[in-house]
């Protein structure tokens, strides 16, 4: 969707107002976390989330400066081709090598969130040596399609047109680095739904104490006590989930997964934290008259970002379910439990 | 507003505990080569073991947190849970020492003298002596403040009369920590008061209630004008709501309240494993069952933190109940569509179909035993106004 986006929020402003609230570079992993969970929490308008936990991280990994401000992170195909090809290699088809890694780059970038309040992306593709490459692109060297999600935050499409990025801003990376940026992607959705999904709680839990019928609040109901305390505790499910994945980032054995497992948690609760959000408000909550929407929307469209919770539920699936495991042995049906308990 | 349910703080656990978990792995390995039954849902209800027990004791995991001066282990309440939490994934049969580890003794350490402690203690420690809950009656359910059984003063003690009901392992237990009326004048959270009973006594009577699998379980106990001695009486008289509310914390919250029916899925993932692995949607509906499984492990290793520094967590205990056990049914449910089976109660015991149909017998009882959960929904909406 390629469309003129129409977003709530004028997004150049407050990105910059934001930006001066960036934290350092050396900050904990929890607290950037628990950033990521107040952007959730109060809808920020900039790309928090992806600037603290998969782009400034992903660029210190390839060893590359981290630039000021807000940055986003873009993968797809593109192509891909060394600027300075090195016309007496003999290996491979010619332009099969570069005197350096200085790369001519065209094609889209699909729905990269938002890239117009980003000073940079940062980009994982495959390079021309057939190997995963990241690079960084400024915000001058894209060309611009506005689209937006179903909450009007900013996913636009990014065109190349034969883009030359100096060798200076390209990392030829391990494919475990490709990795990383997918369970990155999905902590830090992950995150923003966690705090969204607190924001769903305080709004109806607001919502319930005030509003009258039948001569009573509507939380004095047996009705409605019964829902909103399974939504409290599905929300308070995620935040558990997302706080084990923020405490084992700084653990190299259990990071990766323990962020899927927030990933699939995050984005399966979705649907039955926002039901009953939804219902307990009523009318209202269904319209542009209550601020309910602007955490509902924003986490169906987040939950599927990055995958949905049918491809984090798989990764953690065949993980467990795999034999050849750390642990080996005979009849390893413990393997779950001992993946849940390692973390 | 704070909605400090939602901030339960990721908890880490003390160093220590990775080689305890070890040692109770290996411990568990060796049973399991030994030909210890292993591997079953629901083991901390029906896995009744006193031998098993006792091998347990002997490495110091039956009354852990007791203090040393009592025979127990001294160690805390996060170890306790490491240990417990490894015995009920493994499907071990701990049900005979449970209620005494889990509730009678901390409660007679915080609340008893220094006769029943030295009494007691060392004996639940040794597991040696076995105790049943005596809450719950006919008319008392969720509405424990309604109890009608009576205590009377005698010259020297007290005369007990009345029935509890659903009195697990009464009739192989040795006693029963028994809330009885004391004072009818009184309100009705007041008048309330705990005592030690000697399930053995004479004029206890112990009749069996069947579950509807034919298991034996659960008992009315009949207490029949039992003669009892001061020193039977547990804390002060007329303090027995606010001790039995206390118990209820440690009752709530507890690996047992998410973990009954997990053998059942380690039995699933092994057939799987036989099996080439599963297809991509048995795959990702096995997945979603472990992510749910660790986030409510989460909020659980919250509130047993809370509780060992001394915190209240009774809405938190809830919250992890309700979720928990929700979560044991839903499992059962799962595990049937991704590998349908016929349950079988009459298959060999510890196979595919038996450990299925055993879940689902047991699958009413998850979401009542311990609190029913709508009511404890309702400790969680009460905490929202309270936080308000």
């Amino acid at each position: 969707m390629s469309t003129e986006s129409a977003t709530e929020h004028p997004a150049a402003p407050s990105a910059e107002r934001a930006a001066d609230a960036l934290p350092p570079l050396d900050a904990p992993p929890t607290t950037l976390v628990a950033l990521a969970r107040e952007a959730g929490h109060h809808h920020t308008p900039a790309p928090l989330a992806e600037t603290l936990l998969v782009a400034r991280p992903l660029l210190a990994a390839a060893g590359l400066a981290v630039p000021d401000g807000h940055l986003t992170v873009a993968t797809g195909p593109l192509d891909v081709r060394f600027a300075h090809v090195d016309t007496g290699s003999r290996v491979g088809p010619t332009g099969a090598a570069g005197t350096d890694d200085a790369l001519r780059v065209s094609g889209t970038l699909h729905r990269v969130p938002w890239a117009r309040a980003a000073e940079a992306a940062v980009v994982l593709t495959e390079g021309p040596w057939g190997g995963p490459v990241l690079f960084l692109l400024e915000a001058a060297e894209w060309r611009q399609v506005t689209g937006a999600n179903l909450a009007g935050e900013p996913r636009d499409d990014l065109v190349l047109l034969d883009v030359t990025v100096p060798a200076a801003r390209v990392r030829r990376v391990p494919a475990a680095l490709v990795r990383e940026a997918e369970w990155r992607s999905g902590l830090a959705r992950a995150a923003l739904i966690a705090g969204a999904a607190r924001r769903c709680v305080e709004l109806t839990v607001a919502h319930t104490a005030s509003r009258v019928q039948f001569g009573r609040p509507l939380s004095h109901f047996q009705a409605v006590k019964q829902e909103e305390a399974k939504l409290v505790e599905e929300a308070a499910l995620v935040t558990a989930a997302v706080e084990a994945a923020a405490a084992a980032l700084a653990e190299p054995d259990s990071a990766e997964f323990t962020a899927w497992l927030a990933a699939a948690q995050a984005a399966a609760s979705v649907a039955e934290i926002t039901r009953i959000a939804h219902q307990l408000h009523g009318a209202i909550g269904f319209t542009e008259l209550s601020p309910l929407r602007l955490a509902t929307t924003r986490m169906w469209s987040w939950r599927d970002e990055d995958g949905g919770e049918r491809a984090w539920q798989q990764r953690i699936g065949r993980h467990v379910l795999d034999g050849e495991g750390d642990h080996g042995g005979e009849g390893d049906g413990d393997r779950l439990w001992q993946r849940v308990t390692s973390g | 507003m704070t909605l400090s349910a939602l901030d339960p703080g990721a908890v880490q656990l003390p160093r220590e505990t990775v080689q305890l978990r070890q040692e109770v792995r290996d411990f568990l390995a060796g049973e399991r080569a030994a030909g210890t039954i292993l591997g079953r849902p629901d083991s901390w209800l029906t896995g009744w073991d006193p031998a098993f027990t006792r091998r347990l004791a002997r490495r110091g995991w039956v009354g852990m947190t007791l203090p040393r001066k009592y025979g127990g282990g001294g160690r805390s309440n996060l170890e306790r849970y490491v240990v417990i939490e490894e015995l009920l994934a493994a499907g071990a049969p701990v049900s005979a020492h449970w209620v005494a580890d889990r509730q009678a003794g901390p409660t007679i350490l915080r609340h008893g003298t220094e006769a029943q402690r030295s009494h007691f203690l060392p004996r639940i420690a040794a597991g040696a002596c076995f105790f049943s809950i005596g809450m719950s009656e006919r008319d008392s359910g969720s509405d424990l403040a309604s109890v009608r059984t009576r205590a009377e003063r005698t010259d020297d003690g007290w005369r007990l009369t009345g029935t509890k009901m659903w009195t697990g392992g009464a009739h192989v237990n040795d006693h029963a920590i028994v809330l009885a009326r004391t004072d009818e004048s009184e309100d009705r959270h007041a008048g309330l008061s705990q005592f030690i009973v000697n399930l053995r006594d004479p004029h206890v009577r112990v009749e069996p209630i069947r579950l509807l699998s034919g298991e034996h379980t659960f008992n009315y106990c009949h207490l029949e004008g039992v003669e009892l001695t001061d020193d039977a009486l547990l804390g002060r008289p007329g303090d027995g709501w606010q001790q039995v509310t206390g118990e209820l914390a440690l009752e709530r919250s507890g690996p047992e309240r998410f973990l009954s029916t997990l053998p059942l899925l380690t039995a699933l993932v092994e057939q799987m494993q036989r099996t080439g692995g599963g297809s991509p949607e048995q795959q990702s509906r096995v997945g979603r069952l472990t992510a749910r499984l660790s986030a409510i492990r989460q909020l659980s290793l919250g509130v047993a933190a809370a509780l060992a520094a001394g915190r209240p967590a009774d809405v938190q205990a809830a919250l992890v109940k309700d979720l928990g056990t929700r979560f044991e049914g839903e499992l059962v449910n799962e595990v049937r569509e991704i590998l349908p089976t016929t349950a079988r109660f009459d298959a060999t015991r510890g196979s595919y179909p038996e450990l299925l149909a055993t879940a689902i017998l047991h699958a009413p009882g998850y979401t009542l035993r311990g609190g029913t959960n709508e009511i404890l929904r309702g400790i969680i909406t009460r905490g929202l106004e309270l936080s308000r």
